[in-house]
């Protein structure tokens, strides 16, 4: 018997729930305490009866992909959820060249044949040594490896939940992580258990038989006989004519038959699979295959919807793709058709959503990128004219793959795609690239690929880092909902940091510049004069940005300004170019000083845009934080260390 | 006092003020840190060693502006853009100090189906007195308990008696029922509970010591000769040129989350005998002259009402800023533009 993935922890955090079979409770009580029980979670499932352990599995999971399902709020497809869920537990979002939805298909309808999959990325190396696990090269563990020692882990997630969350440790929070990704697999192997035979279940009397319309002796699936409850409500009857210590073989059957429907029914409510829209007209909540079954048992949809699911996991198995494909198109079918009465998403959206992770365009966009760039430098090896051409239509080409992708996030969430970390950094890359291209427009002269280049590659990987927690197309908080202030106020503050950014890329290269070829007098001012722009241009934007903020404040709160360290932050980046623009003007500093403080502006951009947000005090603390500080601090040695060597060096070479 | 080293040396102070006020925040708690780096003349390092607080770096900034521009500023056309910043930039330093001097921010808290026309304050309190009597309007004396100090006489009008504060504490804990010790000052002054010792001095000689606490729900009766007075010690009050009455409250979640959609009050404001019902939800306050009423927060009480709590601010200032912002970016535009048409110029 190939053991099933119950865990007893869950059944501790659950509460109790309504019955679903509404017959029956005086025997219960009468004969509980005459049979042994047998608790749901320490048996095991068998495959179908003389099927092999494997599943035949289907070719195309396209079907599959589009099934709705309600996800931190949002109505998402399948596809989507399948993708974060592997991200979320391994860090990517396929598994051994397969996409996401092939593994997620897997461990729905056949979890075991999971086990041994190494999918649980474990960053920190002193949690496998806590728990007793052999480490990792590529750390990345298996259920099976992390099994036996889960107990080890509870123990230790709770004591750290125990903790503020403010004060734990990089590596309680890791255990925490890994604690509740473990919880998360079990529970969605449970989702399908109602359609699988299970020896809780067995009929094989000829007469229960044949009251209940069952073929041969054999296994039959939880579903299997509750979809018969009239029937053995009827033979409920015949246990009434005897005392229950009098009972013959055919009364115990049917006793012992409805007692594990009843368990089982109690046992698995609440899983995190919401693919049932709840059958009342003005309740949003959706419901897992199990919630179904035990709430909305009146509801003749219900039974169909629940028997198209167990006619997909059939399929599955048998590898009947058509089989496959007809139960999900007409399970989806029919549950579009409520959200349709309910004034829910549509479908269309839903295919936008998948044909969207499907094409990957950030990650396309981001090669251009770096094709770009790599032709920048081969230009020093090489200098033909039309090398400067070809990088700069991948550019422009990698530019409109980004700019799709961020129309297609807008059209999706219905909203300007910059109300996340995730979504300003990749906002952000595309102003920087939109404006490398407008100075090459202007200057001709590889300043504008390279910035471009660059910046664009650059913060399209900083995003693809910061997306690792999860759905980044997520709903908004009460306070942050509201179309207009996010299309004015992030927008403008958005783009003022990306000017400053610019800017500091353009005295990276005023520096490059001066160094190694001092000799171009004119070009080394075309520069400045760019930087100048450039760090005009951020200081507008910011400043407009900045403003709209104290009055979307002062709208929301009461106050257009309150010494918080979001706003304090562009404030900083205000103060900084105010400082540079003053001391040019005071002749305390020339176009090396300039290029200086740009570099340095962009510490201060990160510092307004992401390092505030590690302080987490105020009202702006909604962004997300593990692992940016380090990479923060590192950043800004780099930076200093440039400075202090560029300095000097341009500064001997240019007087 | 117009060189531009000035206003460079002010800006580079405030950059490191408004950093390190920043950072300070996470242990100091918001209203400390503000207190200490922003709304100050002068604070101190290790204790003794002063240096320039916010109020202060923004004062000489202000006045090295209106000197700049009377001396240094070069009235040309060309340089209509740095002319209309500083100025935006000096209409900002107006709107800063008619809001720090004039805002007046407070809450109000209601039950469903409840009103009321005043409001109160977020940290400070009052000690107040009314008599015990079936009088409609009741009258009461109210004393900010900001300087209130040991031995410290109130001077209360047209009654025989005078009070005595004994001992008072901004945030202290009851012992015994009977006495009261000092607690250190909360990093969030919401959170500060006073209490306080007084002493009641009647015409007749007659002393009556009694104890007020900030946590108390009822008020404190007191007989003094034949009157009977309601004493207590609460948070400030500021009365409303209206009355406000919560007749429904709604928040939604999303589906299936704990996250917060949308929370939304349905209100009556009742003033100069016009009574109206207005609806106040994120992003969408009640305006009332002076007065901005906000959608704050919610709370159930024990018996399962929904309370609702709105943000009160009196501000008379409102507008300055948005003012202020656009003159100042309508200047940056301008100036950036011109720079940017003229050096294109100057390229060819």
């Amino acid at each position: 018997m190939v053991k099933m993935m119950k865990w007893e922890n869950i059944r501790d955090k659950k509460n109790t729930r309504k019955l679903f079979f509404w017959a029956i409770p005086f025997l219960l009580l009468t004969s509980y305490f005459l049979l042994p029980t047998k608790t749901a979670y320490s048996q095991a499932f068998c495959p179908l009866n003389n099927a092999p352990l494997n599943p035949q599995q289907v070719q195309s999971l396209e079907s599959l992909k589009k099934i709705p399902i309600l996800d931190e709020g949002r109505i998402k497809p399948l596809d989507t959820y399948a993708r974060n869920l592997l991200l979320r537990f391994s860090g990517k979002n396929s598994f051994e060249k397969k996409d996401a939805v092939d593994w997620f298909a897997q461990l729905l309808f056949a979890a075991e044949t999971t086990r041994e999959d190494k999918i649980f990325l474990i960053n920190n190396s002193a949690i496998p040594q806590a728990l007793g696990i052999d480490p990792e090269g590529k750390r990345r563990y298996s259920f099976a490896q992390i099994e036996p020692h889960i107990q080890k882990l509870q123990e230790l997630a709770r004591a750290a939940d125990h903790i503020d969350e403010k004060k734990r440790d990089i590596v309680e929070n890791e255990i925490i992580r890994l604690y509740v990704n473990i919880e998360l697999y079990a529970e969605l192997s449970l989702n399908f258990a109602f359609a699988l035979p299970h020896p809780d279940f067995t009929v094989s009397d000829p007469e229960n038989l044949s009251k209940l319309d069952l073929p041969k002796a054999q296994e039959f699936s939880f579903w299997d006989l509750a979809s018969r409850a009239q029937s053995l409500n009827q033979l409920a009857d015949l246990l009434e004519s005897s005392a229950p210590n009098a009972w013959n073989d055919r009364q115990k059957e049917i006793f012992r038959v409805m007692q594990n429907l009843f368990q089982w029914g109690n046992s698995y409510p609440n899983l995190p699979l919401r693919i049932i829209p709840s059958y009342s007209s003005k309740d949003e909540l959706w419901l897992s295959p199990w919630d179904a079954i035990a709430q909305d048992s009146q509801e003749p949809r219900s039974l169909e919807e629940i028997t198209l699911l167990k006619d997909l996991v059939f399929a599955y198995w048998e590898g009947d793709q058509l089989k496959f494909d007809l139960a999900a198109k007409t399970f989806t079918q029919s549950v579009n058709g409520r959200l349709k009465e309910k004034k829910l998403k549509s479908p269309g959206a839903l295919d936008l959503e998948i044909l969207f992770n499907r094409l990957g365009l950030f990650i396309i966009a981001q090669i251009f990128y770096f094709l770009a760039f790599f032709i920048f430098l081969f230009s020093f090896v090489i200098s033909k004219s039309w090398l400067r051409l070809t990088a700069f239509s991948l550019v422009s080409f990698g530019f409109v793959l980004h700019l799709a992708g961020l129309i297609m996030r807008s059209i999706i969430l219905q909203r300007p795609p910059v109300s996340n970390l995730y979504e300003t950094f990749v906002f952000v890359g595309f102003i920087a690239v939109l404006a490398g291209i407008i100075i090459e427009f202007i200057q001709k002269e590889w300043l504008g690929i390279l910035i471009s280049s660059i910046c664009g590659f650059i913060f399209l990987i900083i995003a693809g880092k910061s997306s690792m927690e999860g759905d980044t197309l997520k709903m908004l908080v009460a306070v942050l909902d509201s179309n207009f202030w996010l299309s004015t106020h992030v927008l403008s503050i958005t783009i003022g940091y990306a000017g400053v950014c610019v800017a500091g890329a353009i005295g990276h290269a005023y520096f490059l510049q001066a160094i190694f070829k001092p000799k171009d007098k004119e070009k080394l001012i075309s520069i400045y004069k760019i930087l100048l722009g450039a760090l005009g241009f951020g200081l507008t934007m910011t400043f407009l940005g900045t403003n709209l903020g104290g009055i979307w404040a002062d709208q929301s709160w009461g106050r257009f300004w309150g010494w918080d360290p979001k706003e304090n932050g562009a404030l900083l980046i205000i103060l900084w170019c105010a400082i540079l623009f003053h001391a040019k003007i005071a002749k305390i500093i020339g176009p090396l000083g300039l290029a200086a403080g740009s570099v340095l502006g962009i510490i201060v951009v990160m510092w307004a845009w992401f390092g505030v947000n590690l302080l987490s005090v105020g009202l702006h603390s909604y962004g997300f934080t593990s692992g940016i500080a380090l990479n923060l601090a590192i950043y800004v040695v780099i930076q200093i260390l440039f400075l202090l060597i560029a300095y000097p060096l341009a500064k001997r070479k240019n007087d | 006092m117009a060189s531009v080293k000035i206003i460079l040396a002010c800006l580079v102070w405030l950059f490191i003020l408004v950093f390190w006020g920043t950072v300070a925040q996470v242990d100091q708690g918001l209203y400390a840190a503000q207190k200490r780096f922003f709304y100050s003349y002068f604070f101190t390092v290790f204790g003794f060693i002063p240096l320039p607080g916010g109020q202060l770096t923004l004062w000489i900034m202000f006045i090295n502006l209106v000197c700049a521009g009377l001396v240094h500023f070069v009235y040309k056309w060309s340089q209509i853009g740095i002319l209309v910043i500083h100025l935006g930039l000096l209409s900002y330093f107006v709107a800063a100090f008619v809001t720090f001097h004039g805002i007046e921010e407070s809450n109000l808290s209601l039950p469903e189906g409840e009103g009321s026309n005043v409001s109160s304050s977020y940290n400070e309190w009052e000690l107040s007195i009314w008599p015990d009597a079936e009088e409609s309007p009741r009258h009461v004396s109210a004393y900010d308990t900001n300087h209130f100090k040991e031995n410290l006489r109130l001077n209360s009008t047209g009654s025989d008696f005078s009070i005595f504060v004994r001992k008072y504490f901004p945030n202290a804990e009851v012992l015994r029922g009977q006495d009261l010790t000092s607690l250190a000052l909360n990093k969030e002054p919401e959170k500060n509970l006073p209490g306080g010792i007084f002493e009641i001095q009647t015409a007749g000689g007659q002393s009556i010591p009694f104890l007020l606490y900030g946590a108390a729900s009822e008020a404190t009766q007191i007989k003094i000769g034949q009157n009977r007075f309601d004493f207590a010690l609460r948070r400030k009050r500021y009365p409303l040129p209206f009355t406000l009455t919560l007749q429904d409250f709604t928040m939604e979640r999303y589906p299936g989350t704990e996250t917060a959609r949308s929370y939304q009050s349905k209100v009556k404001i009742e003033y100069d005998g016009i009574s109206r019902e207005v609806l106040i939800y994120m992003n969408n306050p009640l305006r009332y002259k002076d007065f901005t009423l906000y959608q704050s927060s919610y709370a159930i009480d024990e018996w399962g009402r929904e309370i609702s709590t709105l943000a009160v601010v009196k501000n008379a200032g409102r507008l300055l800023p948005y003012i202020a912002s656009f003159i100042t970016f309508f200047g940056l535009v301008v100036h950036f533009g011109i720079m940017g048409v003229l050096k294109s110029k100057s390229r060819k």
